[in-house]
């Protein structure tokens, strides 16, 4: 794969979605507005339950906040540049516009995956630093340049494993021809980030480290960032996210081979 | 009377022939239901873990175990996705067609929610099944089949109530072109204020008054509330009161808003 090209090309893809953006200013505003809210509904119960108690298995309020910040960021992330495309997905295949995807001189995974970038989502990954800096402030957590780095990185696998998680599911479009409803299945599950992992029964936590990755998303970086994690998860992280990816393009070439043009 | 009638017998057959048209999206229907009680079982168990850890809540194990497993069962029976479609029938001028029917638009979007309701109900109920297996042992059953009654017929007019205030806002499409913002805004007012979020028990006391007797409260919290929770028997009679007052209310106010828009419709290419 030639990557400065593949490069090159998602500067342009992105430099046109700002374009576009700069066309359809209510839609930024109203993406604005809608995911300011839903940060206020998405904090109600983790402010709600910690008005009965001052912690739970060790989280305190302000560091169970900047959770919601990190959760916050990560799900813009995913909305601005995954969303877009895997929602899509269903009508790549059914209306035959892979047919024109597969021609291309590039990597067809990668146009499919990123081509599509909603830059107005890019907002809610503004105001979650923001609930992170409040929450890390309030908590009075001091941290090195190690561990933001490992926050970072961190941070970075979960969003490439939860990618992979998605894209696994979306491509399974390829035998079973409609898959919309599982980007739904997908943002319900995703939203068990936003609490602490120990809060979960061991069974669902074995769950949402290892097969819906949610944990090296949000957990993993704030307790890396409170100093509690050492260097091994992120060698887990970076291990998992490697097999991930390793996973997903084998099945996106079991798919191509039966994929059978819908136009042709 | 012959209307009423007349109306029933075509909402079964459209619903009938809906229910066979959308039967094609099996897997589909199973996939959405998943979705739709993976919300409830990520509160749950947190909850569930904060009263383990010591947390103070106005409520016992019972009640937060009880509430959740039913929570997905009745958003889902109770709710109404037609405000946007009817309002874009609205203002496409789709509505003109129906006109000249003998039969009310409105009683194709019955159709519509009973249908779909009826297939949703086929995939969610074996979830739910399990779910409750697995927590049986801190379940609330109610004795006797007294509280199954007043719970299905609090969902029926829970239903009605939602699918009103659905109405309600399309309508507003006879005079504006944009009605998605009110629709988005009731989706996120209604998530908090009718108990889907956070059960309405868990609220701050200060808030008690405005959110026990708020309509929200009869469109999810109160028919939970009437199998998870002790309602009294007075407190059972006032919100049934309030959940029919509700119903009636805005009922009269939406069919007197769609009468006026009606009035003030001007058809797209008629």
């Amino acid at each position: 794969m030639r990557i400065r090209l593949h490069v090159k090309l998602w500067r342009r893809f992105f430099l046109q979605a700002v374009v576009r953006e700069t066309h359809y200013r209510a839609h930024f505003l109203t993406t604005l507005l809608v995911g300011l809210v839903q940060l206020g509904l998405g904090i109600v119960p983790t402010l709600l339950l910690f008005g009965f108690t001052s912690e739970v298995h060790g989280w305190s309020r302000a560091e169970a906040i900047a959770l919601v910040g990190v959760f916050q960021i990560v799900t813009g992330l995913i909305a601005t540049f995954v969303a877009p495309n895997l929602n899509r997905m269903t009508t790549y295949l059914t209306e035959g516009e892979l047919d024109g995807v597969l021609l291309r001189p590039v990597s067809s995974q990668f146009y499919l995956t990123l081509r599509w970038i909603n830059v107005a989502e890019l907002t809610n990954v503004a105001s979650g630093i923001v609930v992170l800096v409040i929450g890390l402030v309030q908590a009075g957590i001091s941290f090195g340049p190690g561990q933001v780095v490992q926050a970072f990185v961190l941070m970075c696998c979960g969003l490439v494993l939860l990618t992979s998680v998605w894209s696994a599911l979306a491509f399974l479009a390829f035998w079973l021809q409609s898959v919309n409803p599982i980007g739904i299945v997908f943002l319900s599950l995703v939203e068990a980030g936003r609490y602490p992992l120990v809060f979960f029964p061991v069974a669902v936590r074995t769950f949402l480290t290892f097969a819906f990755p949610v944990a090296f998303a949000t957990t993993f970086p704030v307790r890396a960032l409170a100093g509690d994690l050492g260097w091994s998860p992120v060698a887990l992280g970076i291990g998992l996210s490697v097999v991930a990816l390793l996973l997903v393009r084998l099945v996106w070439r079991r798919g191509v081979l039966t994929y059978s043009s819908a136009s042709s | 009377m012959s209307t009423v009638v007349r109306n029933l017998r075509i909402v079964r057959r459209m619903t009938a022939a809906e229910i066979a048209q959308q039967s094609v999206y099996r897997a589909a229907w199973i996939i959405f239901m998943l979705a739709n009680i993976c919300v409830p079982i990520i509160s749950l168990l947190i909850w569930r873990t904060a009263l383990a850890s010591g947390a103070h809540l106005p409520v016992d194990e019972r009640y937060v175990t009880t509430y959740f497993v039913l929570l997905g069962f009745v958003t889902m029976a109770t709710s109404s996705w037609m405000a946007g479609f009817l309002a874009q029938d609205i203002r496409l001028g789709k509505l003109s067609s129906w006109m000249i029917r003998p039969a009310s638009l409105l009683v194709g979007f019955v159709a519509n929610n009973l249908s779909e309701k009826f297939l949703k109900l086929i995939a969610l109920v074996p979830m739910i099944g399990i779910v409750w297996w697995i927590f049986r042992d801190s379940m609330t059953i109610p004795a006797g089949p007294g509280h199954w009654v007043l719970f299905a017929v609090s969902i029926l007019l829970g239903a009605v109530l939602v699918f009103t205030i659905d109405i309600l806002i399309a309508s507003l499409a006879f005079w504006m072109d944009d009605v998605s913002a009110l629709v988005q805004a009731r989706v996120i007012i209604s998530g908090v204020l009718s108990g889907a979020v956070v059960p309405l028990a868990l609220m701050p006391s200060w808030s008690r008054g405005f959110v026990d007797h708020q309509p929200f409260r009869y469109t999810v919290s109160f028919p939970v509330e009437i199998v998870a929770g002790q309602l009294t028997g007075r407190e059972l009679l006032t919100g049934f009161g309030f959940q029919l007052g509700y119903v009636v209310v805005l009922g009269i106010l939406a069919r007197a808003v769609w009468a006026a828009g009606i009035r003030a419709y001007s058809a797209v290419g008629a």
